[in-house]
């Protein structure tokens, strides 16, 4: 089997990516949000007298996400947004036959690559940085469906039934 | 025979503009490198026995009356460009102190500069990477029998005071207002002989655009420093009461807090007749309201003691969430229109010899108060105001005419509404009467938001004349006399600087002109508030006579 028909027959279809990272994308802020407030992580004015209250917002996103989706992730390449619309994240290897063979994507790549594009999903709001998460996204529209964090960590999202 | 070949004609044109592109650049090179080896032998010593201000308002009575000038309505038609200095930065908010030989700035991000005055090239740098939001102040430190030392003060918006040799430009001390937790050091700090008098504002007003953050708890306050040893004196706050919880949002997670703000945004006056000091403050942030918010305080400037406030507009509270949203959570209900005085406090003598206490506000109005009680002797509305003025910076004087001149801004900012017509431009008073003498209006050079034309930057006055800069980036000269236009310059444009780097000018705002002997300075560029035109250019323009 060709790469390109391979692609036909077992990648995610774009909206089911687009609808699962939405899912992620509302799931683990809101979450977040909500640690910060139980916590008065930046409520009162003690917590702006030095910086640390940003670090205390990362260390709750990171914790968040991690909480979310590091199971999944480990388990089956999954975030939750993917484990609902029944897609995965998995790696793209060529055979030394030159065929491509899908495998378990390695969950330190998921972490240490990946998920590092998902927070820039959201400097979009910033107005002249709109152009961050389109260009993330942007080549998904090719016959791969890969996103920029696909390339970056080698991997492909395929739908599982 | 040779015949004429298009193509090949394109291609040797082409070569013969790049080549000369090439030459160009290589000119360039030379011609800044130049420039900046003008520079190189600079001394670094500095004539510090004569200081053309001693504050923001150039004297401790904030009359922004610059006594020391030769630029008047005869001359300042021959105002020209003298040299251009490029800042760190697009929103310059330090104002200049000129010496004999020296002019001191503070460059955001650079550090405080110590330029020589007729080259604008480099005596010594403070290096601070911050935010220099102050005028340069002198001050002296007087430590038993050791011989004096020349210091000068500067504050950094967010991290204090410091002094800094102005000798050497080393570090002396660095200050904080301990009795704040979040404070913002917005407004320049006064010296008398032996206290720094330092105004505090909070940096509440825009934390509580944060939904999640429970505003409001700090109250806007003035603290007295030892100016020696940098010993805190005393510290008023402008509300008395602990901030209490008053409500809450998100289900009960957020806590909402009150009564807070009155922050004291401007520098304070000085009257050594009377040992007082008097200025003003800006809103509250949260309910309930208090009767020391958009008020005045006169204060005994050696106890901190409150002599008497007067409060000019109740029940304003307002933070940058109202900016955002009326419906944030953290914008106070009923909102208020946000009516700071912002622009520090005025002693200034009338015609008729008795002392008048003049205030602006960003309503748009001119308070003339008795400095002895707090009577208010006549209010004038010249503009509908807003969040950013009615006056905004600051007002000037000229007490020999027995005038005073309110710089009106009237723009709309971040979506507030600002109900009622605009009026922006230049109103001369009678001090004793508050009646109107004459006005300037300007007209606006586009349609675009950055082109209001509005007059929100501090004035100063010499002479004859005033001098003031404009949101859409003109520095103007007008006859004290008429307010008819004497002389113009439009800064939105690029520079070349003594220090080679690019310079752009911009909107001009914030501390405004300042003038010394026959030089006319400001720094020209405000990326602050809404679209203004970020710049990064300080101008010295200076008198030439025709046959110069």
């Amino acid at each position: 089997m060709n790469n390109s028909a391979q692609s036909n027959l077992f990648l995610a279809s774009r909206w089911r990516r687009l609808l699962a990272t939405g899912i992620d994308a509302v799931l683990v802020p809101a979450i977040t949000i909500f640690l910060v407030m139980v916590f008065d992580v930046v409520e009162q004015a003690e917590d702006f007298t030095d910086q640390w209250w940003a670090l205390h917002v990362l260390v709750l996103a990171i914790g968040t996400y991690l909480l979310l989706n590091g199971y999944t992730l480990w388990q089956s390449g999954q975030t939750l947004g993917k484990k609902i619309l029944g897609i995965a994240i998995v790696t793209q290897q060529q055979k030394p036959d030159g065929e491509y063979a899908l495998l378990p994507a390695p969950f330190w790549k998921l972490i240490a690559i990946r998920a590092l594009f998902f927070p820039l999903l959201f400097v979009g709001i910033v107005p002249f940085l709109v152009w961050v998460p389109i260009l993330i996204l942007i080549s998904i529209v090719g016959k791969q469906r890969r996103c920029l964090h696909d390339y970056a960590s080698g991997t492909v999202v395929v739908k599982l039934n | 025979m040779v015949g004429h070949n298009p193509k090949r004609t394109g291609v040797a044109t082409q070569r013969a503009i790049a080549q000369l592109s090439r030459y160009w650049l290589l000119v360039m090179c030379f011609a800044s490198g130049a420039v900046l080896a003008e520079c190189k032998n600079t001394p670094a010593d500095t004539d510090l026995t004569t200081f053309y201000s001693n504050s923001w308002g150039i004297d401790h009575h904030n009359t922004r009356y610059q006594p020391v000038s030769t630029v008047n309505a005869g001359n300042a038609a021959n105002l020209e460009l003298k040299w251009v200095y490029g800042l760190s930065n697009e929103t310059p908010r330090s104002f200049p102190l000129v010496t004999k030989d020296t002019i001191f700035l503070g460059d955001s991000n650079h550090g405080l500069v110590a330029l020589e005055r007729e080259t604008g090239c480099e005596r010594w740098v403070f290096e601070h990477k911050g935010l220099i939001s102050s005028a340069i102040i002198p001050g002296t430190i007087r430590r038993g029998d050791a011989k004096e030392q020349p210091i000068l003060i500067f504050t950094d918006r967010f991290a204090g005071i410091y002094a800094v040799d102005a000798i050497t430009g080393n570090l002396v001390w660095h200050i904080t207002v301990e009795d704040h937790l979040i404070p913002q050091y917005s407004g320049t700090p006064l010296v008398t002989d032996d206290t720094v008098f330092v105004p505090v504002s909070s940096m509440e007003v825009t934390l509580a655009a944060n939904p999640f953050y429970g505003c409001c708890t700090s109250s806007g306050g003035m603290a007295a420093f030892d100016i020696n040893t940098g010993e805190k004196k005393w510290y008023l706050p402008t509300i008395k009461e602990e901030a209490k919880i008053t409500g809450s949002h998100f289900l009960g997670f957020v806590d909402e807090w009150g009564p807070s703000g009155a922050p004291v945004w401007g520098s304070p006056s000085y009257d050594s007749k009377r040992n007082r000091l008097f200025f003003g403050t800006g809103q509250n942030y949260s309910h309930p309201t208090t009767d020391t918010s958009d008020a005045i305080f006169a204060v005994d400037a050696t106890s901190g003691e409150v002599q008497w406030v007067r409060q000019f507009t109740e029940n304003d509270a307002f933070t940058a969430a109202c900016a955002m949203s009326l419906n944030h959570p953290n914008c106070a209900k009923p909102t208020g229109p946000d009516v700071d005085f912002g622009a520090p406090t005025v002693i200034a003598r009338a015609l008729n010899g008795t002392d008048v206490l003049l205030a602006g506000q960003k309503s748009g109005d001119v308070h003339a108060m008795n400095p002895d009680t707090g009577e208010v002797l006549w209010s004038k509305k010249l503009g509908r105001g807003g969040i950013i003025g009615g006056v905004h910076f600051g007002l000037a004087v000229n007490e020999t005419i027995g005038t005073v001149f309110v710089p009106i801004n009237d723009r709309a900012a971040m979506n507030y509404p600002s109900p009622g017509t605009p009026a922006p431009g230049l109103y001369a008073l009678d001090i004793e009467s508050g009646e109107q003498q004459w006005h300037f209006s300007r007209e606006s050079r586009c349609d675009d938001e950055e082109c209001m034309y509005g007059l929100s930057s501090a004035i100063t006055a010499t002479n004859d004349i005033v001098i003031t800069a404009s949101m859409d980036g003109y520095l103007e000269v007008m006859s004290a006399d008429d307010g008819k236009l004497l002389w113009s310059h439009d800064t939105w444009r690029t520079y070349d600087s003594v220090n080679g780097k690019d310079v752009e000018g911009g909107s001009i705002d914030s501390q405004g002109p300042m003038v010394a002997d026959d030089l006319v300075m400001v720094s020209s560029g405000y990326r602050w508030i809404s679209n203004q035109r970020g710049g990064n250019a300080f101008l010295v323009f200076q008198v030439v006579t025709p046959d110069e």
